[in-house]
């Protein structure tokens, strides 16, 4: 596709405007913001528990959020769990691309016996619900980071796998395919040089709509305590955290709440946004 | 279409074999032996030999493995290790809450996205459409658990109007349902609206336009039922997997239903317990799923001929 249709097209996509400034501007601040505020996000301190929210009043100073029921400072958890949630997502979106699209590309280009082998395994792990099978699993492999990422991963290959076995089956049947096999290319050559760059529209596409579903699937994790472990914060737990104190400090589970919220919704909007400018012709 | 309902069930019977083996060898690679956790610390180690021959774990894995699914089929899934029941008991009390709590769940997402959503697709680009997709992508970036802590806030502590945890009256339902609607009804209206664009624009649709019947029969009799195929199949598949939300909201609700059992007995490490609510889960999805194929070839023709 043309480079310069696509940049038009983003700049007329307010959904992909909204969500890139969305996505960057908090990007940036979760980087940022650290460096200017004084306080460690892991760090007790007994006299200041449950501190209302100074918002701006004492500038960078004051707990800008507050204070939870051990007296860390909301906004210092809040950027490190964003940090660490963020990172969890692209890894797993990593690692569901490779390992569904490797799979899709064999189970498309071979077909026959693979293909239905693979398209079974998928079926096998649709038919769990991901929440279910990632509880199980984490209740048996027990909670650390590593399992976390290799639990969110497994649950999510499928749909890339599906998708790209889907436009490959349909890929393989081009002339320029059959041209190179005439010439005596191996099938890895055929797969990956031939094939594979004329799939990859889609598995963007569904790739960058996966961040937000991952972000949402590890903060239930979190929620239930099966996710990142504590004290290391997320935003998962640190609404279940809050949610113990909602009668009379609301803002120790609010302020990640609204934080969950709009990171979603920026990766959702960015998301739409990209497969708008991308594939222009679908609707849904 | 008789063979293509068999041909789904035993589609269906295939994937369930494969889910009652992964469930069977995932809690095996658990640590720790269920013996031990039926007795205690304090078991002697004759005591525990004693046990693991009671409940056949001595036998190979795959005689095991027969011996459960001869069980469960004659409706005994095991001893739970933490409530000290059978299974078969602890799923029978619980199942009908969880039920009751996904019947409203599904009424209240129809009943927001049917009329949402199809008018948001037969009038695209005006004020109805924008409120349309806005509900939508709120809906779709909302977690479960922030608009359960949300509407515990609001509606609980601040407004006072509705209890915030149990069950027993009308007003208990009010709460989970619509912390898992929201989301549901969300999803459905934006397929709703882009089955409806994508029908509003194939040649029937301009036939019967041409034919000079009244726009609003066309969008109602003609392009309605061609939209909603998409909806009945997403409604199918997040009924099937209604397992994983209610987990969340059970919990946070205190609703005893399904999805506490399993948060329970994965925090109690209770494997027997959660083998058979994996396989539960599976089994209902697919059978949801098969319900849903079979209302969606009935609907529509073409889909039997792919």
């Amino acid at each position: 596709m043309n480079r310069k249709i696509i940049a038009q097209r983003m700049r007329k996509n307010p959904f992909f405007i909204v969500g890139t400034i969305t996505c960057t501007v908090i990007i940036v601040c979760l980087f940022v913001i650290p460096y200017f505020i004084p306080f460690d996000a892991q760090a007790n301190s007994l006299t200041e528990m449950f501190g209302k929210p100074d918002w701006f009043s004492k500038g960078f100073e004051g707990h800008i959020f507050g204070t939870d029921q051990m007296g860390r400072d909301i906004l210092a958890r809040l950027l490190l769990g964003g940090k660490i949630s963020l990172a969890i997502a692209f890894v797993v979106v990593f690692i569901q691309v490779v390992v569904g699209t490797v799979l899709g590309l064999i189970a498309g280009y071979f077909g026959g016996i693979v293909d239905s082998i693979i398209m079974r395994t998928c079926d096998v792990v649709l038919s769990i619900p991901n929440l279910v099978l990632a509880l199980a699993i984490m209740a048996v492999l027990g909670t650390s980071v590593v399992n976390l990422v290799a639990v969110l991963s497994f649950s999510g290959w499928v749909q890339f796998c599906k998708l790209t076995r889907n436009n490959v089956k349909v890929a393989s049947n081009m002339e320029y395919v059959h041209a190179s096999q005439a010439l005596g290319s191996g099938s890895a050559r055929v797969m990956f040089r031939q094939i594979f760059p004329n799939v990859t529209t889609h598995i963007i596409i569904l790739a960058s709509q996966r961040i937000g579903w991952v972000i949402l699937l590890e903060s239930s994790l979190s929620f239930l305590s099966l996710g990142i472990p504590a004290p290391t914060p997320s935003w998962g737990n640190m609404i279940a955290n809050g949610r113990e104190y909602l009668t009379l400090y609301p803002w120790i589970a609010l302020v990640p709440g609204v934080a969950l919220m709009f990171v979603v919704l920026g990766f959702n909007f960015l998301g739409d946004g990209l497969r708008d400018v991308l594939d222009p012709k679908r609707t849904s | 279409m008789g063979n293509y309902i068999l041909r789904r069930i035993g589609q269906t019977l295939i994937v369930l074999v494969c889910v009652s083996l992964v469930a069977f060898f995932l809690i095996r690679l658990a640590p720790g032996s269920p013996a031990v956790l039926l007795l205690g610390d304090g078991a002697t180690d004759e005591q525990i030999a004693a046990k693991e021959a009671e409940l056949g774990l001595d036998k190979p894995l795959y005689v095991q493995y027969f011996r459960y699914i001869a069980g469960v089929f004659r409706g005994d899934l095991g001893m739970s290790t933490q409530y000290r029941m059978p299974v078969s008991d602890l799923i029978a009390n619980r199942l009908p809450n969880t039920l009751r709590l996904a019947f409203f769940t599904v009424l209240l997402g129809l009943a927001l996205c049917i009329p949402l959503g199809i008018v948001a697709g037969s009038h695209r680009g005006t004020a109805i459409d924008f409120f349309a997709m806005f509900f939508a992508l709120l809906g779709q970036s909302m977690a479960t658990i922030w608009i359960a802590v949300l509407n515990v806030y609001v509606f609980s502590v601040v407004l006072g109007w509705l209890p915030a945890v149990g069950t027993g009256t009308w007003a208990h339902y009010v709460l989970p349902v619509v912390t898992l609607g929201y989301p549901l009804a969300a999803e459905t209206t934006r397929i709703g609206r882009s089955g409806m664009i994508d029908t509003l624009n194939e040649d029937f649709i301009t036939a019967t336009h041409a034919k000079g019947i009244r726009p609003s029969v066309v969008h109602w009799k003609y392009a309605f039922k061609n939209a909603v195929c998409p909806v009945i199949t997403l409604v199918g598949m997040r009924l099937g997997a209604f397992l994983a939300g209610a987990i969340v909201v059970e919990s946070i609700y205190s609703w005893p239903g399904i999805g506490q059992l399993l948060k329970t007995s994965v925090g109690n490490r209770d494997y027997q317990l959660v083998q058979s609510l994996l396989l539960l889960s599976a089994f209902l999805f697919a059978l949801v799923n098969l319900l849903v194929d079979i209302i969606n070839s009935l609907i529509d023709p073409r889909i039997v001929l792919e």
